[in-house]
């Protein structure tokens, strides 16, 4: 369950990103977030994550209040989360198994485990003839797949994904929006910011539509 | 230890992954310590030459009439037991002659049916290291003639007070010049693995980003950055032998007038290892400083 109670996110004085934002999601819920650009999708997602503190308010994720967490205790937050990005942000100097196998390494899991889930994931993601290579030797839609390879090798509480399919052609969207059906229906919630309404349309979920910095709709599957 | 040994992994497959990052920071940070080295060299050997000039400091007492033996050694052993003094050496009237002779070399002949009466006996009294300065040979002169009545005592004070000033000056010149390398060093390879790891700074947000703590993140950059300090020492010290051992040797023994080439050395043993932890001291403590502000969780 992800609870917002009266969240503020200014980054200036006069600016606000978010204005007192209360929802809720409940567990294994699929979300899309919508909004024009600049409506406060990604600040959203960033306090999710810990990459952002909000303003005010308070942010509950199966009731741990992220607000409250000290630099120590963020990166444990994150270790449940999987987080997917327009521009991937692989390692580039890192092969696509290195690259899948870091969110495992870092929780000091046993090599012989770290082989056999990243083998998995990779699988699922239709990647494992490339996990020798480079992220930059691939397309943009294979790296998004790394990516999400990335975000499910951990089986993520809770995965966010920021206009995973912003760069990627229409073909390639729907694959990516497959992995994250997958997720969802593995027990993962997913909250996916997009502008994409024919996305949307394809994949009829529930949707919480932004603007300005506040909700202006929250609509259901 | 297994984690060590991930980070230390870490750290060189970070270093095989980015060759040209790596490269620029070991070469800048050889480049730093070979001019370090270099001066070294210079200073260490101008200080050794000075050392070896200092060991000419002596006093020399003009014996009027020469005692007896006995008397003599006497002379010499009260001389001996200061504890100044490091040697007594006695030069009689004849080998006066004889060394004046040599020294006037072709001109010998003027001094055909002139006796060595003429010039008189002495003592060479060489003092110790720590006392070969202006005012310790002075007080040893002093004591000379007040304790053993030696009238005709002579040292060569405005060179011994010149010399004396020159050693200051290289002492000074030397901690100064040094010092200000030693930080231009620091300053050079500290932002050089600064701008590397800049480089490499969405690295470092990738993993802050899936989970890595602080530590995990930081650790094989410290590691890399105290291999590059230490692979930069490591050339550094050989650079510095390559061209101490082809070029530097002969130069410096000319610019030096040192008559004996021999008497030219190369770093010690000591300054050497003092070098190579330097290097690594600056690429630790290069990337410390920027990953404290690279990495942000």
């Amino acid at each position: 369950m992800i609870q917002f109670y009266n969240v503020c996110k200014s980054y200036k004085k006069d600016a606000a990103a978010l204005i007192d934002l209360s929802l809720k999601i409940p567990k294994g819920d699929f979300v899309y977030i919508t909004g024009p650009s600049g409506a406060g999708k990604s600040t959203l997602l960033k306090l999710l994550y810990a990459a952002e503190k909000p303003t005010r308010g308070q942010i509950l994720i199966n009731g741990q209040n992220v607000t409250r967490m000290g630099s120590r205790q963020i990166p444990f937050l994150r270790r449940r989360l999987g987080i997917v990005f327009q521009d991937f942000k692989l390692l580039n100097t890192r092969t696509v198994f290195e690259n899948v196998a870091f969110p495992l390494e870092i929780q000091g899991r046993k090599r012989m485990e770290v082989g056999k889930k990243v083998f998995q994931t990779l699988k699922l993601v239709g990647l494992e003839h490339k996990m020798n290579r480079l992220p930059l030797e691939l397309s943009g839609g294979e790296q998004q797949r790394v990516a999400v390879a990335r975000a499910l090798v951990i089986d993520p509480l809770v995965l966010i994904a920021d206009e995973p399919t912003g760069n990627l052609d229409p073909e390639v969207t729907l694959e990516i929006m497959e992995l994250f059906k997958g997720a969802n229906a593995r027990g993962s919630t997913v909250l996916l910011a997009t502008h994409d309404r024919e996305m949307i349309r394809r994949f009829p979920k529930r949707v919480l539509a932004l603007e300005h910095g506040r909700l202006i709709e929250d609509r259901p599957a | 230890m297994e984690c060590l040994i991930y980070f230390f992994l870490r750290a060189l497959r970070n270093m095989r992954q980015c060759p040209l990052l790596c490269g620029v920071a070991v070469g800048t940070a050889a480049v730093a310590l070979t001019i370090i080295a270099f001066f070294a060299l210079v200073v260490i050997n101008v200080q050794q030459l000075a050392a070896h000039i200092g060991e000419r400091v002596e006093i020399v007492a003009y014996l009027d009439s020469v005692p007896a033996s006995d008397g003599l050694k006497l002379l010499r052993q009260r001389i001996a037991a200061l504890p100044e003094v490091a040697e007594v050496g006695y030069t009689s009237r004849e080998e006066a002659m004889t060394l004046f002779k040599k020294r006037l070399g072709r001109d010998a002949d003027l001094l055909e049916g002139v006796g060595p009466e003429i010039l008189p006996a002495s003592l060479s009294i060489s003092l110790k290291p720590d006392f070969r300065t202006p005012a310790e040979v002075e007080r040893v002169v002093s004591g000379l003639r007040r304790d053993l009545g030696l009238d005709d005592v002579r040292f060569g004070r405005e060179w011994l007070e010149k010399f004396e000033a020159f050693v200051t000056l290289l002492k000074i010149g030397g901690a100064v010049i040094g010092g200000f390398l030693l930080f231009a060093a620091l300053f050079i390879v500290s932002n050089t693995i600064r701008l590397t790891q800049y480089a490499r700074r969405d690295e470092l947000e990738v993993m802050g980003l899936v989970g890595a703590t602080s530590m995990f993140i930081k650790a094989p950059f410290l590691i890399e950055g105290a291999l590059q300090g230490l692979l930069g020492g490591l050339i550094a010290v050989g650079l510095a032998f390559a061209v101490f051992h082809y070029f530097l040797h002969e130069a410096l023994a000319s610019l030096l007038l040192a008559s004996a080439s021999g008497s030219i050395v190369f770093l010690p043993l000591g300054f050497q290892l003092l070098l190579i932890c330097a290097g690594v001291f600056l690429g630790f403590f290069g990337s410390i400083t920027s990953l404290r502000k690279l990495v942000r969780i």
